[in-house]
């Protein structure tokens, strides 16, 4: 085999504020960076740039519902990647870190899902500590 | 949009199998209850709206911020400066 394709994670549900996407590849920005852009191949225009929440917020633990892990096919704890969108503030040249609607993918299977943590009080933009390095 | 007037007690039916029931009207504030099958997902709509926001605003982001080249490499040298600025972290 040569270069292998891209995984193509899919999102049968699309995503809040884009329902009508599905299918996204997870790239790297930089050779051994911590942030990769998650790129929407049915709409070019979809793109989220995202980081594991650990680096940052070590105690973070989102609690999937039933319905989640249904809908991931998710049958063990360890086939779960979670993954958190990140904002850039042009001005500030700051970011933050949405931790209430996290991304989790079946790595197995392949499916991800936007998770929407209802009933926590997870932030929404959680400031990231970086400064312009 | 349909709009129903319920009593607390009453329900409304959508679909086969989506039972939605006034539980209790107090104050400003009314309880409801909701029956619906697993595979249907119920949101409370500002949280919902809130991160169809974030993820409209995600995707605006600028993708040549230099924050977006830190490597794993710099967090922890960065992470190590924050340290050394709080001060010597205390060992117990």
């Amino acid at each position: 085999m040569t270069d292998p394709e891209p995984h193509v994670i899919v999102f049968d549900e699309g995503i809040p504020g884009f329902p009508d996407v599905r299918r996204f590849v997870l790239t790297d920005i930089v050779p051994d960076g911590i942030f990769q852009v998650l790129q929407c191949l049915d709409d070019p225009a979809v793109s989220l740039i995202v980081a594991v929440p650990w680096l940052f917020f070590p105690d973070y633990a989102p609690e999937l519902t039933d319905l989640d892990q249904a809908g991931l096919e998710l049958e063990r704890a360890e086939d779960a990647v979670v993954f958190c969108s990140v904002t850039i503030d042009p001005e500030q040249q700051t970011a933050t870190m949405n931790l209430l609607g996290p991304f989790v993918v079946n790595v197995r299977t392949l499916k991800g899902r936007q998770i929407v943590l209802t009933d926590s009080d997870h932030p929404l933009r959680a400031p990231l500590p970086l400064a312009v390095v | 949009m349909l709009v129903l007037t319920r009593k607390a007690g009453e329900s409304i039916v959508i679909g086969n199998d989506v039972v939605i029931t006034v539980l209790e009207i107090r104050g400003g504030q009314i309880r409801i209850g909701i029956d619906a099958p697993r595979e249907v997902a119920v949101h409370r709509a500002e949280i919902y709206r809130q991160v169809m926001e974030a993820n409209r605003a995600a995707v605006r982001s600028d993708r040549d911020s230099p924050i977006l080249r830190t490597t794993a490499g710099s967090l922890e040298r960065l992470r190590r400066q924050a340290e050394s600025r709080r001060g010597e972290p205390e060992e117990s």
